[in-house]
């Protein structure tokens, strides 16, 4: 579902003529089979939202190759990225960013505006996983009026709206208690066995770590280990 | 993305900061409404001046002046052959010619009398093209006229001097002629000098027709018009052409008079319609011919009046340029504080060119809002104008105004053109800000760095 081929990356800060090189990602190869769930751990600054920005197409890898479903990623464009991060990736993100000026219901719906879905469609379809996350009633809240459980719940609604095979999830639980991290985990398993759902989770919490079928410890940049659980 | 949720998007974005959208639509709407009415000046002074023109004369009327001969820049009268080459001509409805009798005539009954030019004119074709008695008949023998309607008008008492006339010019009606015109014995008065001495000749004619009363002004018609017999007698008397009157010192006749006897002094040609009148006159310009209608006029009037109101509308222009300044901040303010969300929806999937569609809208939104708006208020301000200012005037002067003036006039075209500037405008100054909106680094988004 998604394959890894010795990916590098690095980043140049300062200005030009006194520029620095920072390397991140060197020759990172894996491949995430369809329908598994993939967690990748390692210590703060060991490139792992890096790597998952980079399959994400938030930037453009320097060297290497990024296949998701069949499609050669790492070579779209920005325009066709967009297209295809629509209909094939749901984004689970730490600080959920959630559009602070829309309701619930309106954050959970923009994808399908994005997509061109009709108004009544629309409306039957989120009410539907706004419910399924449980937050039916919650839905004219705003962001802010909202608790960081039911902030990271909507923005689940969000991303599993377009139905995409596959989620990335970068520390979806960093900013939620133990409690509401184990409600999260549980609600990833049951998408990962009911719907098929492919994730592949960044986390440094080994609770997190250990849901998946692997993980692969990065470690400076490169895969320093990779088990199954 | 589909239009209608693009639009309620913009909507719901312009709500977030009314009183900058407010003032920003405030700005186009007072460059727009400052474009129009400007340009509506222009539009409405030609409104007036070309009415004014089409109103001065017979629309369908072209005057003749006379042939261009061999030799540049010179001309000659018109004669027979000229008239018929006119007739000939398609969509020619009449050509009157007139010869003019060369001194002024003067006519008499009793103690009243009256100065005025004479002609011998071709009846029928003066019937052709408009010409009617009120009553009586055409003259037919020698010693019968027949008058324009504006002679007796004229007609007044010779002892009257310095009072005879009022203050606005015309005949105090005391003194004019009452009794009855048609079928009364006019004298004719003509003189000529003779070895240095002024002679005199009177000749008894007899009114049998007066035209119909002209229903403009500038129509007033006093003329008399004498048979063509009553002419030769004329010139029998005087012993020069058309019976000019000769300089006392030289004694002598003009050349081109000498040589042009016959021809005619006023030649007319009355088109069928407004639009042959162009037409005809090429025809003539073509062939040498010195000719003069309202066609000729409108065309330089309209000339001037293109070149006035492109400079009104250029100037306009400017106003809605400075409004567009606003437009440019107001989008590059709405970027800047709509980065964040902007980043959050290129992550799920926005593309770049729904972003920069978003943005152009809202710009264009406002512009559009604001021409609208613009052009609402300038058509109140166009009447308030047209209301105002001839009341102005008049407190200020004490005097009517002329009550065909118009001084603003707005046609449909110019909130067109008011609209289609001042959108290509906003499109233009929104451009860079919806560009810059594209660029938003999703990354830096989500951190909330931008
Ligand atoms: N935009 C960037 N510019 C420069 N350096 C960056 C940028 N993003 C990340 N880095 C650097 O790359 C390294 C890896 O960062 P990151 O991928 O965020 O690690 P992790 O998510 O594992 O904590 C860090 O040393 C960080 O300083
Ligand atoms: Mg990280």
């Amino acid at each position: 579902m998604i394959t890894i081929k010795s990916l590098s990356h690095d980043f140049v800060i300062g200005k030009k003529g006194r520029q620095t090189i920072i390397p991140v990602l060197r020759d990172i190869s894996f491949t995430v089979e369809k329908g598994e769930i993939v967690t990748i751990v390692g210590r703060s600054g060991s490139g792992k939202s890096t790597l998952l920005n980079l399959v994400s197409g938030f930037i453009h890898p320097k060297e290497g190759e990024i296949w998701i479903s069949g499609e050669k990623v790492s070579d779209l464009n920005e325009t066709k990225f967009a297209d295809f991060r629509i209909n094939n990736l749901g984004f689970i993100f730490q600080s959920f960013q959630l559009i602070p000026s829309m309701t619930a219901f309106q954050n959970v719906e923009l994808p399908l505006i994005l997509k061109g879905i009709n108004e009544k469609e629309r409306k039957v379809q989120t009410e539907q996983m706004l419910q399924k996350v449980g937050l039916l009633e919650y839905q004219d809240h705003y962001p802010g009026e909202l608790s960081g459980g039911q902030q990271q719940r909507v923005s689940i609604a969000r991303a599993l709206i377009v139905n995409p095979p596959i989620i990335l999830a970068d520390e979806p639980t960093g900013s939620l208690d133990s409690e509401t991290e184990e409600e999260l985990l549980k609600f990833i398993k049951e998408l990962n066995r009911d719907l098929g759902i492919t994730f592949l989770i960044i986390t440094h919490d080994d609770k997190v770590a250990n849901i998946g079928n692997r993980k692969i410890e990065l470690k400076d940049g490169r895969i320093a280990e990779e088990v199954l659980v | 993305m589909k239009l209608r949720d693009q639009f309620r998007f913009v909507r719901q974005n312009m709500k977030k900061n009314r009183t900058r959208v407010f003032m920003t639509i405030l700005a186009t709407a007072m460059g727009c409404a400052f474009l129009i009415v400007l340009a509506s000046v222009g539009f409405g002074l030609q409104k007036s001046v070309v009415k004014e023109i089409t109103e001065r004369r017979v629309i369908t009327q072209i005057d003749v002046h006379g042939k261009e001969t061999k030799e540049q820049g010179m001309f000659r009268p018109l004669n027979d052959k000229d008239i018929q080459i006119f007739e000939e001509l398609k969509d020619v409805k009449s050509v009157t010619r007139r010869k003019m009798l060369q001194q002024e005539g003067t006519y008499s009954i009793g103690k009243y009398q009256e100065g005025t030019p004479t002609f011998v004119t071709n009846f029928p074709a003066e019937i052709k093209a408009g010409f009617e008695l009120s009553e009586g008949t055409f003259p037919k023998s020698k010693y019968e006229v027949a008058v324009g309607y504006n002679f007796l008008t004229n007609l007044a008492d010779k002892d009257a001097g310095e009072d005879l006339y009022d203050e606005k010019g015309q005949v105090k009606a005391e003194y004019l002629y009452k009794g009855k015109l048609r079928g009364k014995e006019i004298k004719l008065t003509i003189r000529q000098f003779k070895a240095g001495k002024q002679i005199e000749k009177t000749i008894p004619l007899k009114v049998v027709g007066i035209s119909t009363k002209p229903t403009k002004e500038w129509a007033q018609d006093s003329s008399v018009f004498i048979s063509d017999e009553m002419l030769t007698e004329i010139e029998r008397f005087t012993g020069t052409p058309k019976g000019y009157m000769l300089d006392a010192n030289t004694n002598k006749v003009p050349d081109d008079l000498e040589v042009n006897k016959n021809a005619y002094d006023d030649v007319k040609i009355y088109a069928k319609n407004m639009e042959s009148v162009q037409r005809i006159s090429d025809q003539l310009k073509e062939k040498n011919y010195a000719t003069y209608s309202v066609v000729n006029e409108l065309k330089e009037v309209n000339m001037v009046f293109m070149i006035a109101k492109a400079g009104l509308i250029f100037i306009g222009t400017i106003a809605i340029l400075i409004a567009s300044i606003g437009i440019y901040n107001t989008m590059t303010m709405a970027v800047t504080e709509r980065a964040p969300d902007i980043g959050i929806m290129k992550a799920i999937g926005a593309s770049p060119k729904t972003i920069k569609r978003i943005f152009l809208l809202e710009s264009s939104y406002i512009g559009l809002i604001g021409a609208l708006i613009g052009t609402v208020v300038s058509y109140g301000i166009s009447y308030t104008v047209n209301f105002a200012i001839p009341l102005i005037i008049k407190q200020a002067f004490g005097q009517e105004t002329d009550l065909n003036l118009i001084f603003s006039d707005i046609p449909p075209i110019l909130p067109i053109i008011c609209i289609v500037i001042c959108y290509s405008v906003t499109i233009i100054s929104g451009l860079r800000p919806a560009q810059r909106a594209t660029k938003v680094d999703v990354l830096k988004a989500m951190r909330r760095e931008v």
